[in-house]
């Protein structure tokens, strides 16, 4: 088994305050570890969408990265309600935010397809009513 | 330009400084999700949005400085974030178009 780096987060789905420290703490980490610029850029565009969406739509949850030598796992877990169209939640500008959420500036239908773009593979994994585990990996 | 030489000039408000930072290049936007995947590296940010994430944001897409035009004031949970960071957090009177040809015309960018 190849060794890595693993870092743990709470996503605290009550607290917009702390949305995007996990992806903040990643990016301070990839950048200590001396990866280059333009990746640790897509690593934190990608993971603080997938952060902020956790806030937004599933109460919080857990993210988790795996630093590797080449690249980066990340898996954001929630227990919230589920994407019941995945494909059409991927489509760019399609939006279930509510308007107090678009009043903080988010809801702009661009969460999932900007993790698309900055991602190298992106996998969402969801069951309405369970929960969804987007996986995405960002290689350097 | 380095920001604070800009807010001097501009005679912007600070309310939060930062690093030492050069402005090489713009960009306008309050939805945040445009602004991290487009907003160039090192670029003033002009907008009107007022709130936590604001902060967030700017650190992510690693800008020179947030530009908050047309006399918004931060909030406290704003400017909290801005100082713990650092971010540069400047306060303009104009609106967005007039405060980025003001910025353009000063920076040469």
């Amino acid at each position: 088994m190849e060794e890595c780096i693993r870092l743990e987060y709470d996503v605290d789905g009550n607290n917009f305050s702390s949305a995007g420290n996990a992806s903040e703490s990643v990016k301070r980490t990839l950048k200590q570890l001396g990866v280059d610029a333009a990746s640790v850029r897509r690593v934190a565009i990608a993971m603080y969408e997938g952060e902020i969406n956790m806030v937004i739509h599933a109460h919080g949850g857990k993210a988790i990265a795996e630093i590797y030598p080449e690249r980066i796992d990340i898996y954001l877990k929630d227990s919230g309600p589920g994407i019941a169209d995945i494909d059409l939640a991927m489509k760019a500008g399609y939006s279930t935010a509510t308007e107090n959420i678009r009043s903080l500036g988010f809801g702009a239908g661009m969460g999932l397809p900007n993790m698309k773009k900055y991602s190298d593979d992106m996998q969402i994994d969801s069951t309405v009513g369970v929960g969804t585990t987007v996986f995405l990996r960002i290689c350097f | 330009m380095k920001v604070d030489e800009l807010a001097a000039k501009a005679g912007y408000t600070v309310f939060a400084e930062g690093e030492p930072r050069e402005i090489e290049n713009g960009y306008c936007g309050d939805f945040l999700s445009n602004i991290i995947s487009r907003a160039p590296d090192s670029c003033a940010w002009l907008t009107v949005m007022n709130n936590v994430n604001v902060a967030a944001v700017a650190t992510l897409i690693d800008c020179a400085c947030i530009i908050l035009c047309e006399g918004v004031a931060p909030d406290e949970a704003l400017l909290a974030r801005a100082k713990a960071l650092p971010v540069w957090l400047l306060g303009a009177k104009e609106n967005v178009f007039e405060e980025a040809k003001r910025v353009s015309a000063l920076c040469g960018i």
